[in-house]
């Protein structure tokens, strides 16, 4: 149940991004993302090599975990060049680069596993401060929640963001040093509503930041923007036939890996579901199996007591005892028997389903640690925002109610199962019981 | 006249075996005063069980009366009857039929478990009836670790707790050495004279029905003999070794100094 309500909610926030990003992407139709071999991180790491992993079974243990920030650049040349292109209204550049400190974080999965994650402590970004720009596509960061934002000429100064100033413990008007040279900061950008929540980012103008990391005349990334929708493709075929490292994205682009990815998410939804409901028509036909089979024991065991114990069912008949009083004490003893039973059913189940579910759940939590979301730093999902991998955990754990529920269903098999047994042996005839050896 | 407390009139009773009818007992009359130690005799198959079942309406009879107490019992419903098995009769058997995990004193409470007697009252009566019949300090041992005499008092003690008009006793000896057998059907004897408690005893040793005021002989369902008991007719006990009479108080007999 609680397993539903967090997948449930998993959804939602996905389907309102997916709509957010529709919108986002509907605005910028001209926009022609034009960017070096790769802009994002990319990790790698896995099981450590020789230890006890074994085909088949959940890994566990410690993954390191190396973010590389792939750091390849266009220069001048090449930018003037696409700039020269026809049908270009605007080209604004942009710069990025990682810091040279790095950082680690450990994130702990199921099945005792934990994820060491190494990367670069912060992002060096550089925009264009040019006034026209500015004013146009908002190159400076968004969200100023303190002090004021880039502006044109601005030079050895720049914006953190908040995730940053509280990391370094500075403040507005503060010095700080980047790659050895010094820069005030002037503004804090928070960047918590972003979908990486834990980004660290400066922002400075483009030339400082080329400076600071050795890559004068250097970018990372041009938004070319077109005069109109029509010389999109145009522009993009252009770019990509000259420079094969260069990979460009157009409106179609960003839309069909839009597409993609929420096709993807709902397979990987689909897949978890259909497995889980799988599991839940097995554990169903379990149940009913389980139901029957304990009825069926229980009936079996007292029908036996009821045989064995004929002679003292004769000799209390004899010495006044009814046929309720009889029938009351052998269903108080299949109750009682079965409500026994029923305790340490559940004392086993609390201690074995979580273990079970670990075995088992890998499959479910695939989902949630799958590299297909972590690995795109735009849109990634780290596994700590995953609802469902906690929720898998959590919903293998027996709740009280359930506890009561089983114990309910314990005692009324219980009474179930010894009403026919303890109904023969209420009707024994004493005469006859008391000659039964 | 004695008041008669156990009365049959013309009993019978027919088991069928694979649509045979077996006549186990055919029209039996008897009658027994309040306050005698009657002895029904007989050899294997006559009868003897049948009809103390039937007496003790544990079981049915085909035909004819019994009345108990002044009360028809032959035709009553079950619950009626279970009634009547726990306020008026004290069933013994012969293989004394205690409960082996209760102790000799819980064993004694059962029958009345199911009256209003309170549990401390309950209690009290069984501690106070397993020292009347002779087991005062092995009230709270199991069945098991009893010798059979002492079960068989345990026994008795139980037959005795809701005060019945009658004890019916099927062969109590049977499972007994000759010490004990003795000792059994004398406590019997004891309990008639002293508390004037109706017996009636089913047994096929005829020493052990001579310690009875009277002996009935059974032979094919059939009341065949009838005769005066050698020992109590006169409210006596004899010796069971020397045959003389002796007082209910007696520990040793006069006249040849054995243990009672």
């Amino acid at each position: 149940m609680a397993n539903q309500s967090s997948t449930q909610s998993l959804v939602e926030n996905f389907d309102d991004r997916i709509t957010e990003m529709q919108e986002e992407i509907n605005q910028t139709s001209t926009l022609i993302e034009c960017q070096t071999a790769s802009g994002g991180y990319a990790f790698s790491g896995g099981p450590p090599s020789g230890a006890d992993f074994t085909p088949g079974e959940p890994p566990s243990g410690d993954f390191p975990m190396i973010g590389i920030r792939q750091e390849t650049f266009m220069n001048e040349t090449t930018v003037n060049e696409i700039s020269s292109i026809e049908g270009i209204k605007d080209v604004i550049p942009f710069f990025e680069a990682s810091s040279s400190e790095n950082t680690t974080s450990t994130i702990s999965g199921p099945g005792g596993r934990t994820f060491t994650i190494s990367r670069p402590l912060y992002t060096i970004s550089g925009v264009s401060l040019n006034a026209s720009l500015i004013d146009t596509y908002q190159t400076p960061p968004t969200n100023i929640t303190a002090g004021r934002n880039l502006a044109e000429g601005d030079s050895q100064v720049l914006v953190m963001s908040q995730n940053l100033t509280d990391y370094f413990g500075v403040d507005i008007g503060d010095q700080v040093q980047i790659n050895g040279e010094s820069f005030t900061i002037v503004g804090i950008c928070d960047q918590a509503g972003e979908v990486q929540a834990e980004a660290r980012t400066v922002y400075m103008d483009i030339s400082d930041a080329q400076r600071v990391t050795d890559n004068i005349g250097n970018m990372s990334s041009l938004d070319i923007y077109a005069q109109d929708i029509s010389y999109v493709d145009g522009i993009a075929e252009a770019i990509e036939v000259t420079y094969s490292d260069l990979r460009v994205t157009t409106y179609n682009d960003r839309l069909s890996q839009l597409q993609d990815m929420q096709t993807s998410y709902e397979e990987t939804l689909t897949n978890a579901e259909s497995t889980l409901s799988q599991t839940q028509a097995i554990a169903t036909q379990e149940i009913i199996v389980a139901v029957a089979a304990t009825s069926l024991i229980i009936l079996f065991v007292m029908l036996y007591t009821v045989r064995e114990r004929t002679k003292e069912i004769g000799t209390l008949k004899a010495i006044g005892f009814s046929n309720w009083n009889v029938m009351s004490q052998f269903m108080l003893e299949g109750v009682l028997l079965s409500l026994i039973a029923g305790v340490a059913g559940i004392a086993i189940g609390s201690i074995g389903a979580p273990f079970l579910s670990g075995l088992l759940l890998p499959s479910l939590n695939s989902f949630g640690s799958s590299g297909r979301f972590q690995s795109n730093s735009q849109y990634g999902y780290q596994p700590t925002d995953s609802g469902l991998l906690r929720a898998g955990v959590a919903a293998a754990v027996p709740t009280a109610q359930l506890m009561l529920l089983g114990l309910a269903v314990a005692v009324l098999l219980g009474a179930l199962g010894s009403l026919y047994p303890a109904w023969r042996a209420s009707r024994t005839r004493p005469a006859e019981a008391m000659r039964y050896e | 006249m004695s008041e008669v407390i156990l009365k049959a009139e013309s009993l019978s009773k027919t088991y069928s075996l694979n649509k045979r009818k077996i006549p186990a007992l055919s029209n039996v009359n008897l009658k027994v005063n309040k306050g005698e130690f009657v002895a029904i005799m007989g050899p294997s198959g006559s009868g003897k069980t049948t009809l103390l079942n039937v007496l003790g309406c544990l079981d049915k009879p085909t035909g004819g009366k019994v009345i108990l107490d002044e009360v028809d019992i032959a035709n009553l419903p079950e619950s009626e009857l279970c009634k009547i098995r726990r306020n008026k009769i004290g069933f013994v058997f012969q293989t004394f039929n205690l409960l082996p995990y209760l102790s000799a004193v819980e064993n004694v409470e059962i029958p009345m478990e199911n009256t209003k007697k309170p549990k401390s009252e309950r209690r009290k009566r069984a501690r106070e009836l397993l020292v009347l019949v002779g087991l005062a300090g092995r009230e709270e041992h199991r069945p098991q670790r009893l010798s059979a005499g002492e079960q068989q008092r345990v026994a008795i003690a139980r037959a005795l707790a809701n005060d019945p008009a009658i004890i019916l006793a099927d062969e109590p000896t049977g499972n007994l050495d000759t010490k004990n057998k003795y000792e059994i059907v004398r406590l019997l004897a004891r309990l008639n004279i002293d508390r004037g408690t109706t017996v009636v005893m089913i047994t096929h040793d005829s020493q052990v029905a001579s310690h009875s005021e009277r002996m009935l002989l059974l032979q094919d369902g059939k009341i065949t003999k009838e005769k005066q008991g050698l020992h109590l007719a006169k409210k006596k006990l004899a010796c069971p070794y020397c045959g003389s009479r002796i007082q209910p108080s007696d520990e040793r007999c006069p006249n040849c100094r054995k243990n009672l």
